[in-house]
């Protein structure tokens, strides 16, 4: 039943965003270089992708094969049309917004479009509530060092 | 120590000119008015501070902090310890998440990081919220609004005028300064810049522990986006597309990026904090 269960949902779960290659790929069975190449891939091939692991990425591709390929391979979304649509906002402000044109004028509606910051005044009640929100060199190490992140040297490219 | 140079500059300039203007020593006059105008090229820490203070109170006229202390402390912790492992580790760094739901994130100079709510909501661990971070944080660290503040202004303000300005002894020029300051939010920076702070981003997250991953994680969540979505709209106008932005860092960071890939993400504690 457990299998039955995991049959049916893992390919909605595991693999729900479309992506294309961006180049000829070779499907890993697992995240690493070194691993087998399970197929070649070629590019512009439509894949559906999953969890990621460092720099890898688990896909599935129209063939049905499963494997991983690098993260940075992948471009995300689907074609235009099968890309997801408004996050929900613009709805909310369109109906907010004067004149049948839909664009420029926003009323009613708080946020961080360019009106909103062309026409903000300054607010100091809310600088001095995130001044006391700041955090010490001290306290964000104690914090680093109970999420177990590790400060290292890492240079900056050239 | 710059400011006093520049101050005294200032005086050496201001004393100068008014002896050599009897004795018409025209030469020295024109040298100085030079090393004045020269000086005020490059602000100094304490005056960078300031009018980041007074740009980040107008930002926050535009969008008040989410009412949300233990998430506003949290992110404060992350960026705070991101900042620490710069080369600008003492400057009053504070952090906050702006309540609306478009998706974007600010860095002013002096130190102050802005990121909205609908940015935060959107990332699945610290290390992504930290990559974004680190990403504002390379901002100040490389004065890119600064620099782009003081060239407008220039063109706009005599030298003299926004030395004023700076000083706070004309407060008409100043908040010309700081609206001109704020306007950049709508402007953006050069492509350079933020391709810049994408790769500083990435090295300064990787020195704080991170996954290295974070950064690109995100540009990834916002590529699947709908691009004419309106949420997005002020930030894709102001920055390079994701999908320009992941092949650049593809193109000059991929050694950086998996030497420190199996880095924790922390996506528990992120979690539990936005829940809360």
């Amino acid at each position: 039943m457990k299998y039955l269960l995991t049959l049916l949902f893992l390919p909605l779960l595991a693999y729900a965003e479309p992506a294309t290659l961006l180049r000829a790929s070779e499907l890993k069975a697992q995240p690493a270089s070194d691993a087998a190449t399970v197929a070649q891939l070629a590019a512009e091939a439509a894949v559906d992708a999953g969890e990621r692991n460092g720099g890898w990425v688990r896909v599935r591709t129209a063939a049905g094969a499963e494997g991983w390929v690098k993260m940075l391979a992948l471009r995300y979304g689907g074609t235009g049309a099968a890309k997801k649509g408004d996050s929900g906002i613009s709805q909310a402000i369109n109906v907010a917004r004067s004149g049948a044109s839909g664009t420029q004028v926003t009323t009613g509606v708080r946020g961080l479009d360019e009106a909103d910051i062309h026409t903000a005044r300054p607010n100091p009640a809310e600088l001095k509530k995130l001044e006391g929100y700041a955090e010490s060199k001290q306290g964000s190490a104690g914090f680093a060092e109970s999420g177990k992140l590790k400060a290292q040297r890492v240079e900056y490219p050239k | 120590m710059k400011a006093m140079i520049w101050g005294l500059l200032f005086c050496a300039g201001t004393a100068n000119a008014q002896f050599n203007l009897d004795r018409l020593n025209i030469n020295k006059l024109i040298d100085t008015t030079k090393n004045v105008v020269k000086a005020t090229t490059d602000i100094a820490e304490p005056e960078e501070i300031q009018i980041g203070k007074d740009v980040a109170s107008r930002l926050l006229g535009a969008a008040p902090l989410a009412k949300d202390e233990n998430l506003q402390r949290y992110v404060n912790r992350v960026g705070r310890w991101l900042a620490s492992q710069t080369e600008r580790p003492d400057l009053p760094w504070q952090f906050g998440v702006m309540e609306a739901p478009q998706l974007n994130a600010f860095a002013v100079p002096g130190g102050t990081i802005f990121v909205t709510r609908g940015l935060v909501e959107k990332m699945k661990s610290e290390a992504e919220l930290a990559g974004v971070l680190a990403h504002e944080i390379s901002h100040v660290l490389r004065k890119h609004h600064l620099k782009a503040i003081q060239k407008g202004a220039q063109t706009q303000l005599a030298g003299d005028a926004l030395n004023q300005a700076l000083r706070n002894q004309n407060a008409q020029v100043r908040e010309k300064l700081v609206s001109f300051g704020s306007e950049m939010y709508t402007r953006g920076l050069d492509k350079g810049d933020e391709l810049e702070a994408d790769r500083y981003g990435v090295v300064i997250a990787a020195r704080a522990g991170y996954d290295s991953y974070g950064l690109p994680a995100v540009l990834q969540t916002l590529q699947a986006m709908n691009a004419t979505d309106s949420a997005l709209a002020l930030m894709f106008k102001t920055h390079p597309a994701p999908g320009e932005r992941l092949a650049s860092l593809g193109d000059t960071m991929q050694p950086t990026l998996d030497a420190y890939a199996k880095q924790p993400q922390l996506a528990d504690r992120f979690l539990s904090t936005l829940r809360k």
